[in-house]
């Protein structure tokens, strides 16, 4: 048995901490609802649904600056999730337009597309990667091409992902490594959509939109187009990808549910809501104090980081009735998996919709499937072996 | 029953427009507001409603009477 303070003073949420940090988040929040870790060069972290949100409400008293990731992900402020309002205003504004209701109910049917024929070729193939053949791929397809991303180099994109986001706790060289190599990349595809001939031009993706953008006037400088890109290409992947890849996970060990969804497709976009408040694919964000504050009576001072566990709040009791329980009908739900306040993830109504979709499809086209590995987890990207009762 | 909206509160999570699309609209950037006329909220309508405001992350929705 570990002490409640060594607990505390080591708690991670990056890698094998993953394995069973709801046991871990369950006996913070009883507790130590706010509490010092030492890792990371320290932070406070917040376990209870409304102190997260009341922090994400409040930017006059929080900011995201260096960055909103720990460890950081970038030597660079990454546009735009590590700046505060008002500038986050301005870059936020660039591509809302993209994600509105009205935007998405135009993308529904080229997702749709893209999930069926995935789930046509993991059925018809002798893989049982369910990662690899639907989970990453789907966001790799759908998320590159609305983003311009050419398909010749989609193959390079999982290795890069990898490195930077699953790699960067144990191995920092290889992350930092793959962050230069992705930099390097859009500093030549920006190139090369800057040179292209007016006929070409413009093909509606959000580099096109980012070239086109004007932030007070200007157009967005080099480095701020870099680090918007770089921020877009490792939203618009890795998240989506572990969000269908958990559920599907979930899914093949609770039968009962998976055959429920299948006779009630109208029921996937509630349980799709449920998979992302009880394994929410961001478990936690960063903020940093700007001025000395108390929060649950633990004083913490300016300059201080602040770790906001929004997989802890999402299975707050205060909140949710039997909140360890997956419950696939789950009528009141206001998670946390896409953040809130002025920092509410920008592609979370297509994050939504990409699995609510890719769900329905999988469902109607993959048979009855369970888990092939007992070992695989539920966090991640990485493999999930599906049998399929043929 | 009434329904109101915050528009400062509103962060575009776009979660009424999932329970009650009748009763909410988007501007251009994705912020939600209640459609012209459909403040007081007919009977057929109100059990959505309510679900649109406790689904709403940041407490925008209020609902009277």
């Amino acid at each position: 048995m570990t002490d409640t303070k060594t607990l505390v003073q080591n708690f991670d949420f990056h890698g094998e901490a993953l394995d069973s940090i709801f046991a871990t988040y369950k006996e913070l929040r009883e507790k130590c609802p706010v509490g010092h870790s030492d890792k990371y060069g320290g932070f406070w972290f917040l376990t209870k649904s409304d102190d997260i949100f009341k922090v994400e409400q409040d930017p006059e008293t929080y900011s995201v600056r260096p960055t909103m990731l720990v460890p950081p992900v970038a030597d660079f402020p990454m546009i735009p999730i590590d700046t505060d309002p008002p500038e986050l205003t301005e870059y936020r504004r660039i591509l809302l337009p993209l994600f509105t209701p009205q935007s998405l109910a135009k993308m529904e049917g080229p997702v749709r597309d893209v999930a069926r024929d995935l789930a046509k070729k993991f059925v018809e193939s002798d893989s049982t990667d369910a990662t690899a053949m639907f989970a990453r791929a789907l966001p790799t397809i759908f998320f590159s091409r609305l983003a311009g991303f050419p398909e010749k180099d989609w193959p390079k994109f999982d290795a890069w992902v990898d490195d930077i986001l699953y790699e960067r706790t144990k191995d920092p060289k290889r992350a930092k490594a793959a962050e230069k190599a992705v930099v390097d990349y859009f500093e030549n595809l920006i190139a090369a959509y800057k040179g292209r001939t007016t006929q070409e031009a413009n093909t509606g993706t959000i580099i096109d939109y980012l070239l086109e953008a004007k932030v007070n006037g200007k157009p967005l400088t080099k480095d701020e187009l870099l680090s918007y890109c770089y921020l877009m290409f490792l939203g618009g992947l890795d998240t989506t990808a572990w969000a269908i890849r958990a559920s599907l996970w979930y899914l093949a060990q609770d039968l009962k549910a998976q055959r429920y969804l299948r006779e009630h497709p109208e029921a996937v976009p509630t349980a799709a809501e449920e998979f992302l408040r009880t394994m929410s694919p961001v478990q936690a964000m960063g903020r940093t104090c700007k001025v000395d504050t108390t929060i649950r009576g633990q004083k913490i001072k300016a300059g201080e980081r602040v770790v906001l566990l929004f997989g802890a709040g999402n299975r707050d009791p205060e909140v949710y009735d039997n909140p360890e329980e997956i419950q696939i009908d789950r009528q009141d739900n206001k998670h946390l998996a896409f953040g809130a306040g002025h920092h509410r993830c920008l592609g979370s109504n297509l994050g939504r919709r990409e699995l609510v979709i890719a769900l329905e499809e999988f469902l109607k086209i993959v048979p009855e499937f369970t888990l092939g590995d007992l070992s695989e987890k539920w966090h991640g990207v990485g493999r999930l072996t599906l049998n399929i009762k043929k | 029953m009434k329904v109101a909206l915050d528009a400062k509160r509103c962060q575009g999570h776009a979660r009424c427009a999932a329970f009650a699309p009748e009763t909410f609209v988007f501007d251009d950037e994705g912020f939600s507001r209640v459609r012209e006329g459909f403040e007081n909220v007919k009977p057929e309508l109100q059990e959505k409603v309510r679900r649109a405001c406790t689904n709403c992350p940041e407490g925008a929705i209020t609902i009277s009477g």
